[in-house]
C-alpha cells in the first residue's frame, strides 16, 4: 500500500464571493486540509464546462467550484450560469461511470469564511472516501482520464455548447433557478450530444 | 493674533493642501486631494506615517489584518507625485485666510538621509545603543537607528537624537562606517519651512489615557496588567511574541483573560466624561482572537454598556460573544489586586448590588481615547479652538469645519470614532478644501508619469518569480527559500528570490530595478491575495515600464499559510504548486490595451433630505452639475421631524438655509415628485430615466450618489395607538417645539428603548436613539425639572460626547433602569387610557409598576426599500436593506459599482453632523472621475475574435450588462464588446459555440495552462 493516500482537488473560486471566503478564512485562521488548489475567477460565470472534466483529466481526483450565494452573484446571475456548466459535467461523469460527488458546486459568501472551511473540509473527506480516480469506480484510472480528456474537447465543440445556451435560454426564461430543474434543461438540450461521447 | 480673512479672489488661491497627521484620516485625505487636483503636504510627527491603525493586528468586525489593508495605502501615499511627505514634523503657525494660507512648519532632523537611504538595515544591525520600540509598546527593544517598522513609508531609517551616542557623547558613530549608501548625516539640522496652501486638514489623531489612570487597575504595578494597545501587538505575528499572547511576567499562555472597559472613559475623575466610542468594538476584536489564539481560554468582558452601534457591529457582537463563549458582566472596572500565588484578584459589584471577585491570568485594559498630546499647542499654531476635552470644536451642522475658515478637522481629532468614520471624514474634507479651491484645481500638481510601456509582443516570456515572507506570517510556516528555489526551475522562470515584505516601498523600488535588470517581461508575486494587493504591483509593473496586465499572484498566505499553520510540510507543497500554475498561467498573459474613455462631467443625486441636499452642494461647490431627485414635493427629508438639536439649536432653521441655497445654486437642477425608473450605462457615462410630474427627463450623468434615506420604524408593540399618552420620541419632539410646549404638563415620563430595535423588528441598532431620549429627556426637565422621567435602556448608547447629556440627565434626576431582552417591559392602558408601565428593577430584584402621563417610544430607523433602485444600479444591499459599500473600513462610501457612493439614512442610522460628514465624503468620492475627466476600465473585459464569430448571438443574450453588441459586416452577423460596459465576468466566454470570445487576462489558454500545472503534480507521481 502507498502511504496515506492525500486526495487531489482542483478549485475554481469566483473572485467576489468564494476566493474572499478562503481569504477570510484565513484571516480568520480557520484551518483545513491543505488539498485544494485554486483557480481565481472573476465569477464561476466564467466556468467553461470544459475546465472541470479537464482538471479530472490533468490529475484530480475532485473538482469544486465555488461562487456567490444564488441571487447573491456580483455580476447578477453568473453563478445561475454555472449551475447549468455543472449540470453538464454531472452529466457527462454520469455517463462516464464516474462517482458524480467527485464534482461539487457549492456557494459561501464572502463574509463566510467559515462556511467555506466546512465545505472544502467535508468535500475532502468526500473525495478520501472515494479515493484516487478510478478506484470507488472501480475502473482503470488512466482509461478514464482519456475519457474525461476526450470529453472535454466534446464541451469545448459546437453541438454539446449550442445544448447549453439553449438550456441556458430555457432557464433565463422560467426564471427557475433550482438545480434539478437545470438539470433537466441540460439533459433535454445536451442528451443527444452526450451520447456521441466516447465510454 | 491672524490678519481678518481677506477675499480669496483678491488674491491668487492656492491649490494645495496641507494635511497634518499621517495616520489613515490623513493619508486618505491626502489621497483623496490627490484625486481631485490638489498637492498635498501631508506631516507626520512620527518618523513614517500609518498612524494607529498601522500598529492593529486585525480590525473589527471583518477581522482583515489590519496593516495588510492599509499598507498599499501607504505605498500609494509614498509614490504619489502630488504628496510631499514631511516626516518628524509639526505646524507651528499658520497665517493668511482661506485659499492662501502660510503654514510654517517645523522639521526635525533624521540624520539619515531620506533620498539615499536603501532601507538595507545596517545601521540597527550595528547600532550599539537600545532603545524601547515604540510601535512594539516598548515590549522589546529597537536601536537609535531604526525604522519604525518593516513597512514604513518613508522606506528610510531614522536616528533618535535623545538615544544616540554619537549626537549626545561624540563616541561610536557605527552606522556610518556601516552604511554603505553613505546616508548617515550626523550634522542634520532642524529647519523651518514655510509652505503657502490653500487650505487645512487637521488629522493629528488621538492621545491615550495616561499611564496614571491606568495605575489604578494595576497597570505599572502588576506585571499581567496589560493595555489593549499591548494586547493588540503580543496578537499580531510581526509583533514582539510572534503573534504569541503571553502573560509577561512567566511568558506562559494565559487560561483566563478578562478585559476592563472604560479606562479612562465615561470618568469624570480623570477629566474624561466622554466615551471613547471605539472601545466596546477593538475588545471584542481582541477577545475573539485570543480565543482562536486558544480555545480552551476562559474569556470574560466587564462592560458599563455594551456600546457596538455601527453598521453590522450589535450582529458581529452577537456572534462572536456567542461563537467563543465570552461570559459578558455589566458593572463598572473591577478593582484589580495580586494575589500570593500569582494571578490577579478582580472584585466588582454587579448591577444587583452584590459584589463578586474572582481570579484572572491576564487583565486587558480597554485604554480610551484622549485628545492628541500637544493638541493645545496645535489649536494655537493653526488658530483654531478647542472644546473642553481639548479636542477640535465643531458644529452640528458643519462638522468638518473648525473654529477657523479653510481648516479643517477629521478622524479622532474631531471626537473619538472608528476608522470607517474617520476614513468618511477625510472624503469629506478633502471635497470640501476641493469646493473652496476650486478656482486653483490643478495648477499646483504634476501630472504622474510613467515610463513608456515596453513592447513585449515578441519576447519569449521571461518570468519574475518572489516569494514574500510576510514577516513570519508565510515564512513562519512555509519553506520561503525553498519555494523560491523551486521557481527557479519553472519553465520561462529567468528570475526568483524571496523577500520579507514583498509590499514593503523599498521592494517596490527592488522590484523595478529587477524587471530592468533581468527585462523580465511577466512578474508573479507569491505573497497574500490579489484582492488587495495586485493593484500595488500593478502599479510597479507600470513604473518598470511593464503593462499592468502582465502580472500574476500566487496566494501562499491566507489560502496556504494561515490556513495549514501546523503542516507546513504539505504548505509548502501548496505553496510550490499555487507558484507553479501561477507561473503556467503568467506564460499566456498579453499586454492589455486601456481604454481611456471620457467622463460626463455632471452628477444625480437621489433623494433630497439632510444628506441628498448635503451631497449635491458639495459636489456644486466643486463646480459640477447635479441633478437632485426628490420623490417628495418638497425638499428635507426626515430632518424636518426634528425640533431642536442636542444644543437647543432647531435644526429646521438650518435644514431651511440649506433648501434655500441649494434651490438657489446654478448648477443644481432639483426634480421634485420625482423618482428614477431606469439606469444604464457606467461609471463616467450613465443615462438615467426620471418619472417626474411632467413625464420622463432624461439625465446624463458621469456618477451617481445615493441618498435616498430612511424613516421612523412604525411600532405595533406597547399599545401604540392605543392611548394619546404613548408617542414616539419624534411626536415628543414635536410636543416640545414652540413657545408653549404640549409635554410641558406631564407629571411622570416614561421613555422605553430599543422599540423596534436591536432584534425585534429590526436585527441593528438604530445608533440614534438613545441620544434622542437623552435630549428629549433634557428639554423636559428643563421645561419642568419637578418632572419625572424614567428611562429603560438597554445599554445606553451615549458614545462620544454624548456620554455629557447622560450624565447631565442623571444629574437632573432623570432615572436610568436597564432592562434585558429577555424581561421587556410590559405596557398596559387602562379604560380611560391610563398608561401603566410594569418593568424589572435590578436593583430591588423586583418588578415596579409606574404610571406614566407619557410615554415615549424610543423608535429605530428602517431604510426605504432600496430593492428597486439597488437592481436599476447592480449595487447589494445588506440582509436589512441598507445599501451595503465596497469595503467597511476603507471604502465606506463607495458603492461596489464604480460611480455609486452611498451616504446618510440609506446607508445606515446615523445623527445629523454624522450625516452631513458622510455626504460631504460621497461627495467628495464622487468628484474623482468627474475631476479626472476620464476613466479607464479594468481591461479584463472580454474580447470577440470576429475570424470565429458565427453571430449567434448567445453572448449578447446572456450578458447581464448589455455589454455585447451584434452588428452587422457584409451581411453577416458578428458579436463586438462594449468594452466601458463589460465588467469581465466572462459568461459570454463560457458559453460561446465557436470559443471566438476570450476574457482579458482570464482567458482560455491561461486557465488550461494553470490547470495543466495543477496535472503536473499527478504527472511526476505517475512518472
Amino acid at each position: 500500500m502507498p502511504e496515506q493516500y492525500s486526495p487531489k482537488i482542483l478549485g475554481f473560486l469566483c473572485n467576489w464571493c468564494c476566493y474572499t471566503a478562503a481569504d477570510s478564512a484565513g484571516v480568520g485562521r480557520y484551518q483545513y486540509p491543505p488539498n485544494l488548489r485554486v483557480i481565481r475567477m472573476m465569477c464561476t460565470g466564467r466556468l467553461d464546462p470544459s475546465f472541470p472534466l479537464e482538471g479530472l483529466a490533468q490529475g484530480a481526483d475532485g473538482i469544486f467550484v465555488g461562487g456567490c450565494h444564488p441571487g447573491e452573484c456580483h455580476y447578477i446571475d453568473g453563478n445561475y450560469h454555472a449551475l447549468v456548466s455543472a449540470s453538464l459535467v454531472h452529466a457527462v461523469l454520469g455517463k462516464l461511470g464516474i462517482e458524480k460527488e467527485r464534482f461539487l458546486i457549492d456557494w459561501a459568501s464572502a463574509a463566510e469564511g467559515p462556511n467555506f472551511v466546512k465545505i472544502i473540509t467535508a468535500f475532502t473527506k468526500k473525495i478520501s472516501t472515494l479515493g484516487p480516480l478510478g478506484r470507488a469506480e472501480g475502473r482503470d484510472q488512466a482509461e478514464l482520464r482519456r475519457n474525461l480528456a476526450a470529453a472535454a474537447e466534446t464541451a469545448r465543440g459546437r453541438k454539446l455548447r449550442t445544448g447549453l445556451i439553449n438550456a441556458g435560454r430555457e432557464m433565463m426564461k422560467t426564471g427557475d433557478f433550482s438545480r434539478t430543474a437545470i438539470a433537466g434543461l441540460v439533459h433535454d438540450k445536451c442528451d443527444k450530444a452526450l451520447s456521441e461521447l466516447s465510454v | 493674533m491672524h490678519p481678518p480673512v481677506s477675499n480669496p479672489s483678491a488674491q491668487e488661491t492656492v491649490g494645495s493642501v496641507l494635511v497634518v497627521g499621517g495616520g489613515v484620516a490623513g493619508v486618505q485625505a491626502s489621497l483623496d486631494l490627490t484625486e481631485l487636483g490638489y498637492k498635498v503636504y501631508l506631516i507626520e510627527k512620527s518618523g513614517a506615517i500609518g498612524g494607529v491603525m498601522a500598529r492593529l493586528d486585525k480590525t473589527f468586525p471583518t477581522n482583515d489584518c489590519s496593516l495588510c489593508i492599509l499598507a498599499p495605502k501607504l505605498v500609494e501615499a509614498g509614490r504619489d507625485p502630488n504628496i510631499e511627505i514631511l516626516t518628524l514634523s509639526e505646524l507651528v503657525d499658520l497665517t493668511g485666510g482661506p485659499g492662501n494660507f502660510t503654514a510654517t512648519v517645523r522639521k526635525q532632523p533624521r540624520y539619515i538621509d531620506e533620498d539615499i537611504c536603501t532601507g538595507c538595515g545596517q545601521c540597527t544591525l550595528y547600532c550599539l545603543k537600545q532603545i524601547g520600540n515604540d510601535f512594539n509598546e516598548n515590549l522589546e527593544h529597537s536601536h537609535a537607528a531604526h525604522i519604525d517598522y518593516a513597512q514604513a513609508v518613508p522606506t528610510s531609517y531614522h536616528i533618535d537624537p535623545k538615544a544616540c551616542l554619537k549626537l549626545n557623547y561624540d563616541t561610536c558613530g557605527l552606522c556610518a562606517v556601516a552604511c554603505q549608501a553613505g546616508a548617515i548625516r550626523f550634522d542634520d539640522k532642524e529647519k523651518v519651512i514655510d509652505i503657502p496652501v490653500g487650505a487645512v486638514v487637521l488629522a493629528p489623531g488621538f492621545g491615550r489615557v495616561s499611564d496614571e489612570v491606568m495605575a489604578r487597575y494595576g497597570l505599572g504595578k502588576f506585571e499581567d496588567v496589560v493595555t489593549a494597545f499591548e494586547h493588540e501587538r503580543l496578537m499580531c505575528a510581526s509583533g514582539p511574541t510572534g503573534g504569541e499572547i503571553v502573560r509577561i511576567s512567566d511568558r506562559k499562555h494565559p487560561k483566563k483573560i478578562a478585559f476592563l472597559q472604560c479606562i479612562g472613559s465615561r470618568d469624570e475623575n480623570c477629566g474624561n466624561n466622554y466615551c471613547s466610542s471605539v472601545c466596546c468594538m477593538y475588545a471584542i476584536k481582541q477577545a475573539t482572537l485570543a480565543r482562536e489564539h486558544d480555545p480552551e481560554c476562559e474569556i470574560t468582558l466587564f462592560y458599563m454598556d455594551v456600546r457596538t452601534h455601527g453598521k453590522g457591529f450589535d450582529a458581529a457582537r452577537e456572534r462572536a460573544v456567542r461563537e467563543g463563549k465570552f461570559r459578558v458582566i455589566y458593572a463598572r472596572p473591577p478593582k484589580v489586586e495580586d494575589v500570593f500565588d500569582g494571578g490577579l484578584l478582580l472584585a466588582w459589584a454587579t448591577e444587583d448590588g452584590l459584589h463578586h471577585q474572582e481570579k484572572f491570568d491576564l487583565v486587558v485594559l480597554s485604554q480610551g481615547l484622549e485628545a492628541p498630546d500637544g493638541a493645545e499647542d496645535l489649536a494655537r499654531a493653526a488658530g483654531i479652538h478647542l472644546n473642553g476635552y481639548q479636542f477640535a470644536q465643531i458644529d452640528t451642522y458643519t462638522p468638518l469645519a473648525t473654529s477657523r475658515p479653510g481648516v479643517y478637522v477629521i478622524g479622532a481629532f474631531q471626537g473619538p470614532k472608528d476608522i470607517p468614520d474617520s476614513v468618511t471624514q477625510a472624503g469629506g474634507a478633502a471635497a470640501l478644501c476641493a469646493g473652496r479651491l476650486a478656482q486653483a484645481r490643478g495648477t499646483a500638481t504634476i501630472k504622474a508619469s510613467f515610463p513608456e510601456e515596453r513592447d513585449i509582443s515578441g519576447e519569449e516570456p521571461r518570468i519574475g518569480v518572489f516569494v514574500c515572507h510576510c514577516g513570519i506570517n508565510i515564512g513562519g510556516v512555509v519553506k520561503v527559500p525553498s519555494v523560491a528555489e523551486y521557481a527557479k526551475t519553472l519553465p520561462h522562470v529567468v528570475y526568483a528570490t524571496d523577500n520579507l515584505y514583498s509590499c514593503s516601498q523599498d521592494t517596490q523600488r527592488l522590484l523595478v530595478e529587477t524587471i530592468h535588470k533581468h527585462r523580465l517581461n511577466r512578474l508573479v508575486v507569491a505573497a497574500c491575495t490579489p484582492r488587495t494587493h495586485e493593484p500595488l504591483f500593478q502599479a510597479t509593473l507600470r513604473e518598470a515600464g511593464l503593462n499592468r496586465s502582465l502580472f500574476e499572484m500566487a496566494n501562499i498566505r491566507d489560502q496556504c499559510s494561515w490556513v495549514h499553520m501546523h503542516e507546513p510540510e504539505a504548505a509548502t507543497e501548496k505553496a510550490k504548486d499555487a507558484v507553479r500554475m501561477a507561473v503556467a498561467k503568467a506564460a499566456h498573459l498579453t499586454a492589455l490595451a486601456e481604454q481611456q474613455l471620457p467622463v460626463t462631467p455632471s452628477a444625480l443625486v437621489v433623494g433630497g433630505g439632510l444628506a441628498g441636499m448635503t451631497a449635491a452642494m458639495t459636489i456644486a461647490e466643486q463646480g459640477f452639475e447635479v441633478t437632485l431627485v426628490e420623490r417628495e414635493k418638497e425638499l428635507g427629508g426626515r430632518a424636518k421631524l426634528l425640533t431642536a438639536d442636542r444644543f437647543g439649536f432647531d435644526p429646521r432653521k438650518a435644514l431651511a438655509e440649506l433648501i434655500a441655497k441649494v434651490k438657489a445654486h446654478p448648477k443644481i437642477t432639483v426634480h421634485t415628485q420625482a423618482t428614477v425608473a431606469a439606469v444604464s450605462g457606467y461609471v463616467g457615462n450613465f443615462t438615467t430615466t426620471l418619472d417626474t410630474g411632467n413625464g420622463s427627463v432624461v439625465v446624463n450623468h458621469g456618477v451617481a450618489a445615493i441618498a435616498t434615506g430612511g424613516r421612523p420604524y412604525e411600532p405595533k408593540q406597547y399599545h401604540y395607538g392605543e392611548s394619546p399618552k404613548i408617542v414616539t420620541q419624534l411626536d415628543l419632539e414635536k410636543k416640545l417645539a414652540g413657545s408653549r410646549p404640549r409635554a410641558k404638563n406631564a407629571k411622570q415620563v416614561v421613555m422605553i428603548q430599543c422599540v423596534g430595535s436591536r432584534g425585534e423588528d429590526l436585527s441593528y441598532c438604530s445608533r440614534v436613539c438613545c441620544g434622542q431620549a437623552l435630549k428629549n429627556s433634557l428639554r423636559l426637565k428643563k421645561l419642568r425639572p419637578e418632572l419625572g422621567i424614567t428611562v429603560l435602556y438597554r445599554d445606553m448608547r451615549a458614545y462620544g460626547f454624548l456620554e455629557d447629556d447622560y450624565r447631565a440627565a442623571r444629574e437632573a434626576g432623570v432615572i436610568f433602569i436597564r432592562y434585558h431582552e429577555e424581561k421587556k417591559p410590559e405596557v398596559s392602558v387602562g379604560k380611560s387610557g391610563a398608561v401603566t408601565v410594569r418593568y424589572h428593577d435590578p436593583l430591588l430584584s423586583d418588578d415596579v409598576e409606574l404610571a406614566a402621563d407619557l410615554l415615549a417610544l424610543s423608535v429605530g430607523i428602517v431604510p426605504e426599500d432600496p430593492t428597486k433602485l439597488a437592481r436599476m444600479l447592480k449595487v447589494p444591499v445588506t440582509a436589512d436593506k441598507f445599501f451595503l459599500e465596497a469595503h467597511v473600513k476603507l471604502q465606506p462610501v463607495d458603492l461596489p459599482v464604480d460611480g455609486t457612493y452611498i451616504c446618510g439614512l440609506a446607508h445606515s442610522p446615523r445623527s445629523m453632523d454624522e450625516t452631513i460628514a458622510q455626504a460631504q465624503a460621497a461627495a467628495g468620492r464622487a468628484c474623482h472621475p468627474l475631476a479626472r475627466g476620464s476613466i479607464t476600465p479594468a481591461p479584463i473585459v472580454s474580447k470577440v475574435d470576429p475570424e470565429l464569430c458565427i453571430g449567434c448571438g448567445a453572448c449578447e443574450s446572456f450578458c447581464p450588462y448589455k455589454a455585447i453588441e451584434i452588428y452587422k459586416e457584409d451581411k453577416t452577423r458578428k458579436a463586438r464588446t462594449l468594452t466601458a460596459s463589460c465588467k469581465g465576468c466572462g459568461v459570454c466566454a463560457a458559453r460561446c459555440p465557436t470559443l471566438a470570445i476570450d476574457m482579458g487576462r482570464f482567458t482560455l489558454s491561461g486557465i488550461m495552462a494553470q490547470i495543466q500545472a495543477f496535472g503536473e503534480a499527478y504527472g511526476e507521481q505517475h512518472a
